[in-house]
């Protein structure tokens, strides 16, 4: 199933089934959670909010004067993602560009906040899952989000 | 990066010249999550770049773990670095040697 697709109107045509749908919700429920709570240390706020100088001193000014505005769009991106997924069944709408874009960097965020999470390397990301590994339903979640990433760039493109 | 081409006094033009000099870079460095598709896409939404340009930093930032990606004054490397984060992608800025 085609889950984007290029709208007449320019716009992308999303069609994700309950489960797909319901999958997305729980994680975009889950990144609000942890953007409010903004843990400093987590090794998941650490990439999503990295350090924009080499030197410490440097990095934490700008920290200082950039991290609520980045936390602020993070989470209005998170927001619009929310707002199109609504709360139940399946997903058949379209979204116009600020919303693509939202989904874009939306599922960016999830798939660098699980990938921060396993500690995963190119290795690790280029070979099959193995469904003995204790990480392999957060891996595949990580793969899905990126075929579907794929889709809706292709679509948008 | 344009410069003035003409200034009101040698003193102005000094101070022009010093600043031009401290160009600072930013930077992306290859991270194992990000989507080369995605990275290429950022590169032309966020710099106006074209496909070509856009997929050689992508392959550049792929292959040897960073590239530069824009430069400029201070203020404006800070500014790119800090929408590149936005976008999740992997981003320092450097003062120019």
């Amino acid at each position: 199933m085609v889950r984007f697709k290029r709208a007449r109107d320019n716009g992308v045509r999303v069609r994700l089934g309950e489960d797909e749908a319901g999958l997305l919700r729980r994680l975009v429920a889950e990144m609000r959670t942890m953007l409010e709570a903004h843990m400093a240390g987590d090794p998941v706020m650490q990439r999503l909010f990295p350090d924009a100088h080499v030197s410490s001193a440097e990095a934490a000014d700008f920290r200082a004067l950039t991290e609520d505005d980045l936390s602020a769009a993070k989470r209005s991106a998170l927001e619009a993602v929310a707002q199109s997924l609504g709360t139940e069944g399946r997903l058949e709408i379209t979204l116009q560009e600020p919303d693509v874009d939202a989904w874009l960097s939306v599922l960016t965020d999830l798939r660098l906040a699980i990938g921060a999470r396993l500690e995963v390397t190119e290795e690790l990301m280029s070979a099959d899952v193995d469904p003995e590994d204790e990480r392999a339903p957060a891996l595949v979640t990580l793969h899905w989000l990126g075929w579907l990433q794929e889709m809706l760039l292709k679509a948008a493109g | 990066m344009a410069s003035p081409t003409e200034a009101p006094e040698r003193t102005e033009e000094t101070r022009i010249g010093d600043r031009l000099d401290k160009a600072w870079l930013v930077i992306v460095w290859n991270d194992p999550v990000n989507l080369m598709s995605y990275v290429t896409w950022v590169f032309k939404k966020l710099f106006g770049y074209s496909e070509a340009k856009a997929t050689k930093l992508m392959l550049d930032v792929h292959h040897r773990g960073r590239a530069v990606v824009s430069s400029g004054a201070r203020e404006k490397a800070e500014m790119d670095c800090y929408r590149l984060h936005a976008y999740g992608l992997w981003a320092t800025i450097s003062k120019s040697d």
